[in-house]
């Protein structure tokens, strides 16, 4: 394992997300999440999870790729959602959600910082741990950053789908690979990827219905 | 989720889970055969209950029944304790009747058959989860559980299909996600300070400390956003108040008091002693209580004051946590006791109340409460079972509210935590103040009259049924607690 | 027949009634009729048997765990069974006059089905035989009595519930809060187990004090003491039959009856007034009778002036139970019989007037003795027992208050006794003349405001003969107190077997 073989696709991995999450053009949005995806699934390989890297790129990569482009209306039906996401939104709902992001992050940076700093991890140390648990909160701030700043659903979805998969990274960095872990991991795809289908269903229906991709007039705060 | 479990009880283990599995089998025939009548529906599902009475009946002789399964390497728990077992019984009569209201509702409205099917199986996908989620002892089945629940929760939203339904169910589809992801991150660092994720080993294992607390946060986040606790109760109300009848019955009886459960069951395991935190869950609740109660006093449709209603009275839950943190054993039990008596009155009469609410709406055609004028001549069965399960709400006796109450008042005394006492007399009176508030408008006499539509009369029935069992659960209340006291407390 | 059964036999038939009710439909007037005149006889049967029994040493009680050390205890006791009997027999003239009364008018059903149910709960309460129990029941008659009170409908009649509702679940939660209190201060405390707080130790006093004022609250508030008696008068909206349930059989009663137990069966006469509680209470039932007169006397409408005036005529019950003593309370015991006897004529009585001549002020009374002369002598018999003249039972109560008040060393109470039988005087004596001296519609002076001729009688058969049974009653309890089973005489055998020291 070189540095370079490593650096390179942890690059990417912090890269593709933020690529995806910031493309406002929506079909490349979805094609860098499926990228995404799949690297996603490479890395699972390396890691020694030969099943979970399938399942990635069957779930994560495959299944979600065509729910999205399903939600967008680019898989054989009549009515499109714009490719462009014009929407901004309402200054007044973003306080709450900007807090309520942060919380989380500090909770869990300090938990992760706790946790390294006392040594109190049950699995011995790795080498792949530093890497892994920074990649996996820099995807979970973009994740955040976006699910609290977004107001296109589908670009939620993205979001929520990135933030995942950096909770995933934490998770094995964490606990190491333990058959917990890729259990865990492995009902959070499934969850992930029924939850996305419902999404791009609802989606598309909401749009059949009034024309709108957003949660108009959303209350509360939102974590 | 079905690969046979490996018991050292084998019968009771058999019987448990073909009582958790059986449900989305009849929910896929059902699908396949949509149900016309009531009957055929309670017939089909009795033996549910049954067996949960047995299984209830063989934990009060041989005590706790526990035992693990291992799919792929894995190592999953399971315990069946009074509580759970109750619980359990508690989700099957509720489903069971909403199933039969179910049918009702659907001739009622006319619905297509095609179109409501899809209602069946996600309800026999609802029962596993809630079932697994009672009996469940690791972290990894609760998460399976919990997110089966939410998902099939969610599908039962869409089901009217309206933009309304659509635009509340996505909301609550975005919500119930990020908080599952927040559980899963408070798994991850439970994990990965432990190697552990069932709840035993956890007890055991975890001590006291800031990554603890944090884990227990984040699984909180979670579990909160999850149950509507405010201020994380946005989504409820819109969800409630555009789904189907007996969705919303279910949901705001069992679907919100799941994630509660497991809140309470970690938190007595992870940190019990946290006084403070326990404090501001507490401080939540009152909240909670507050402006549940002031919104549904505020609220101008039916089914919004009932959808209020539920965020406040999940408030009455809350109270538990400061009660039960570094309080004496007295007071601990009384307010465990209390708790448990709350949900299921609850649950009960919060079922029993959206029946009633669906039915009045339904049959006048109009949601508003100013519509609801005549009612009391027109649709007094309806409202009659809508005043008895308020009587439930309010906490005035005979009622499980009423005793649960009590509970509460003695255990708070007891403490010493007279600011509870304070919140528990305000709250009765807000809920007072809004279920008042319907029967005024319900009184009124001089009003323009509406046709009112017939309802087939088991529609009715049903909600009645459980808004009884919520009255008698409260002077009957000692079989239930006797149990919950063998179980052992926390 | 044991004594568990009889006892929930009794319990159940008002239950079962109301059930029933429900289930019948609106129009079934006969089928209604038949089985509330039926379950008010088998009740009052249940009743007199159990006097009967308890006179003879039977008991009964039955009794189930609620919760770990609290249980639902209902027992007949010489106190309690005396309620029962007040309100079992006072249900069933009420339940005659309530048909007749809603003849014709819209929601008989649900009238009669609360009805009952606020019947029953008035027998639970008598019956309980903890705090608990009395609580159940108590709240319970909040919850059957708020539908008759909005019975019409209308908005008048709405915002007098509204107000129900606000006064009674307040002091309901006060209650409970109490009741909690007081349960994890001593336990359990079934009603005559005086013992329990009297042992509890000196430190406990000025908790059990602020506990007796916050549950004597819980009570007043039914009770209508001033100045919790703000929502007696506005419930006059409500149907005649209703008043006569809120003033003379249940809701007011239950007030009073709840106070009588707080003192004599839970804390104990003597612990109270080694506490000093008894003042209290004695100024707190002054303070009533002479507001509540007044207030009476300032009324120019005939219901009114008689809610105000059972305002004032309640709280010699408590009065009494103020003057310890063995008089004092026999004044008590038997003023809540004979209260109940003479004002549920009058507003029998005053029903009839409005309901056959449309008579609601007073001065539309002028000459009514001639057209109603039956009605008129019951109004009259119930004025003069108000006032306390011999022979209607209420100059016994007075008496024996007047005789108390020396025996317990506060004469001062004498000179309320007077002062509020003449403001008594004074509000219903004009009545009478107006009734019986003055030339009305019949002597052909004016008109009624609206004659409606209900019956071949000077009034509805149904209306009439309650009104007159009661009144008789009010005599007869007076002129008989010497017999066994009169009021009285019960209340001296309830109080010097129970509790006198």
């Amino acid at each position: 394992m070189s540095l370079s073989g490593e650096l390179l696709p942890a690059g990417l991995l912090v890269i593709l997300p933020a690529a995806c999450l910031l493309d406002r053009y929506l079909p490349r949005a979805c094609l860098a999440f499926i990228a995404f995806a799949l690297l996603m699934a490479l890395a699972w390989w390396r890691l020694g999870a030969p099943w979970l890297a399938l399942a990635e790129a069957v779930l994560g990569a495959l299944l979600t790729g065509m729910a999205l482009f399903h939600g967008l209306g680019s898989l054989g039906s009549r009515s499109r959602l714009p490719s462009r996401d014009h929407e901004t939104r309402p200054r007044h709902q973003a306080i709450a959600r900007w807090l309520a992001a942060l919380a989380w992050l500090a909770l869990a940076a300090g938990a992760i910082w706790g946790l390294l700093g006392a040594g109190e991890l049950s699995v011995p140390s790795e080498v792949m741990r530093r890497p892994l648990l920074i990649a996996g909160l820099a995807i979970m701030v973009m994740g955040l950053w976006a699910f609290a700043h977004h107001h296109h659903l589908l670009r939620r979805l993205l979001a929520f789908n990135v933030l995942g998969s950096g909770v995933f990274l934490l998770l094995i960095g964490l606990a190491g690979q333990l058959v917990e872990v890729q259990g865990l991991i492995l009902v959070g795809l499934v969850v992930a990827l029924v939850g996305s289908v419902l999404g791009a269903v609802l989606l598309r229906r909401l749009h059949a219905l009034d024309g709108r991709v957003t949660l108009d007039g959303g209350a509360g705060d939102d974590r | 989720m079905s690969a046979p479990p490996e018991a050292s009880l084998p019968l009771e283990a058999a019987v448990l889970w073909l009582a958790l599995l059986a449900p989305p089998l009849l929910g896929l025939v059902a699908w396949r055969f949509p149900p016309r009548r009531m009957l055929l529906v309670l017939l089909a599902g009795a033996s549910l209950p049954l067996a949960t009475l047995w299984l209830l009946h063989r934990v009060a002789s041989g005590g706790l029944l526990e035992g693990t399964w291992s799919p792929g390497g894995l190592v999953l728990h399971w315990r069946l304790d009074g509580l759970a077992g109750l619980l359990l019984l508690l989700t099957q009569l509720l489903l069971l009747a909403s199933a039969a209201h179910a049918v009702g509702h659907r001739r009622a409205t006319a619905l297509d058959e095609r179109a409501f099917a899809g209602f069946w199986p996600l309800l026999g996908g609802l029962a596993t989860a809630l079932g697994l989620i009672w009996v469940a002892a690791d972290l990894l089945t609760l998460y399976a559980a919990l997110e089966l629940m939410g998902l099939t929760a969610v599908g039962m939203m869409l089901l009217p299909g309206t933009g309304d339904a659509l635009v509340a169910g996505m909301r609550y589809l975005l919500y119930a996600l990020v908080g599952s992801l927040a559980w899963l991150l408070g798994v991850a660092l439970l994990l990965g300070a432990t190697g552990r994720l069932d709840l035993a080993g956890l007890e055991a294992t975890t001590e006291p400390g800031a990554v603890t607390g944090i884990a227990m946060a984040l699984l909180a986040a979670g579990l909160l956003l999850k149950a509507a606790i405010f201020p994380l109760h946005g989504w409820l109300v819109p969800v409630h108040a555009s789904a189907f009848t007996p969705v919303s019955a279910l949901h705001g009886a069992l679907v919100v008091k799941a994630s509660f459960f497991i809140l309470i069951q970690l938190w007595q395991r992870l940190v019990p002693e946290a006084v403070a935190a326990a404090w501001l869950l507490g401080g939540l609740g009152t909240l909670a209580i507050l402006w549940g109660g002031l919104q549904a006093w505020r609220a101008s449709e039916l089914k919004q004051v009932v959808a209020w209603s539920t965020v406040g009275q999940l408030g009455y839950l809350m109270l538990a946590f400061p009660l039960l943190a570094g309080t004496s054993a007295a007071v601990a039990t009384l307010a465990w006791q209390a708790t448990w008596l709350q949900l299921a009155g609850h649950a009960l009469a919060k079922a029993a109340m959206f029946m009633a609410a669906g039915n009045l709406v339904l049959s006048v055609g109009q949601s508003r409460l100013a519509d609801l004028a005549g009612t009391s001549r027109q649709l007094p069965l309806s409202l009659m079972t809508f005043g008895l399960a308020s009587v439930t709400l309010m906490g005035l006796p005979p009622s499980a509210g009423f005793t649960a109450k009590w509970l509460l008042l003695q255990a708070a005394i007891l403490a010493g935590q007279w600011p509870w006492v304070i919140v528990l007399v305000a709250g009765t009176l807000l809920t007072a103040a809004y279920v008042f508030r319907v029967f005024r408008c319900a009184f009124v006499e001089d009003a323009p009259r509406h046709d009112f539509r017939p309802l087939p009369a088991g529609m009715d029935l049903i909600a009645l049924l459980l808004a009884l069992a919520s009255l008698a659960l409260g002077l009957g209340a000692e079989w239930p607690l006797a149990l919950l006291r063998e179980g052992g407390l926390p | 027949m044991s004594g568990a059964l009889i006892l929930l036999a009794t319990l159940g038939t008002s239950l079962l009634a109301a059930v029933m009710i429900f289930l019948l439909p609106e129009r079934a007037f006969r089928a209604r009729t038949g089985l509330n005149l039926g379950a008010a006889l088998i009740k009052l049967g249940l009743v007199a048997w159990m006097v009967w029994g308890l006179s003879h040493g039977r008991e009964y009680a039955v009794e189930f765990p609620v919760l770990e050390g609290l249980p639902f205890v209902l027992r007949a006791d010489a106190l309690g069974i005396m309620f029962a009997g007040l309100s079992s027999l006072l249900w069933l003239l009420t339940t005659v006059y309530a048909i007749g009364y809603l003849e014709d008018s819209p929601n008989r059903k649900r009238f009669f089905g609360f009805f009952s149910l606020c019947v029953a709960s008035t027998l639970g309460i008598s019956l309980a035989g903890n705090l608990f129990t009395l609580l159940v029941f108590y709240e319970l008659l909040t919850l059957s009595t708020y539908p008759l009170v909005v019975h019409r409908g209308t908005s008048k009649a709405l915002a007098a519930g509204k107000v129900y509702l606000r006064y009674t679940l307040v002091a309901g939660l006060g209650l409970m809060v109490g009741m909690v209190t007081l349960h994890v201060l001593a336990g359990d405390i079934r009603f005559g187990e005086r013992e329990i707080l009297a042992e509890l130790g000196s430190g406990r006093q000025p908790l059990l004090v602020g506990l007796f004022w916050v549950l004597i609250a819980g009570f007043g508030v039914k009770a209508a003491l001033v100045p919790l008696h703000g929502w007696l008068p506005r419930a006059m909206v409500a149907p005649a039959p209703v008043s006569a349930l809120l003033h003379a059989v249940a809701v007011v009663k239950a007030g009073a009856f709840g106070i009588v137990r707080l003192v004599y069966d839970v804390y104990g006469i003597e612990l109270s007034d080694s506490l000093g509680l008894l003042n209290g209470l004695v100024a707190v039932a002054s303070v009533t009778i002479l507001y509540g007169s007044l207030r009476a006397l300032a009324q120019q409408e005939l219901k009114p002036r008689l809610a105000y005036s059972t305002v004032s005529q309640v709280s010699y019950i408590v009065l009494g139970i103020g003057l310890f003593g063995p008089l004092g309370t026999i004044a008590a015991l038997s003023h809540l019989l004979h209260q109940g006897l003479m004002k549920v004529t009058l507003f029998f009585c005053a029903g009839n007037y409005a309901e056959e001549l449309g008579i609601h002020r007073i001065d539309e009374l002028d000459g009514a003795g001639r057209r109603m002369p039956l009605t008129s002598m019951a109004f009259t018999v119930g004025a003069l027992g108000m006032i306390g003249l011999p022979p209607v039972v209420g100059f016994l109560s007075k008496w024996y208050l007047g005789t108390g008040a020396i025996q317990a060393g506060m004469p001062w109470v004498i000179a309320v006794l007077v002062a509020s039988s003449l403001l008594n005087a004074a509000y219903f004596l004009p009545i009478l003349g107006r009734l019986w001296f003055r030339p009305g519609p019949d002597h052909g002076v004016g008109e009624w405001p609206e004659e409606r001729r209900l019956g071949r009688l000077e009034t509805h058969a149904w209306l009439l003969v309650p009104a007159v049974v009661t009144a008789l009653f009010s005599l007869m309890a007076g002129m008989l107190a010497g017999m066994p089973f009169s009021p009285l005489e019960w209340a001296t055998r309830v109080a010097s077997a129970e509790y006198l020291p």
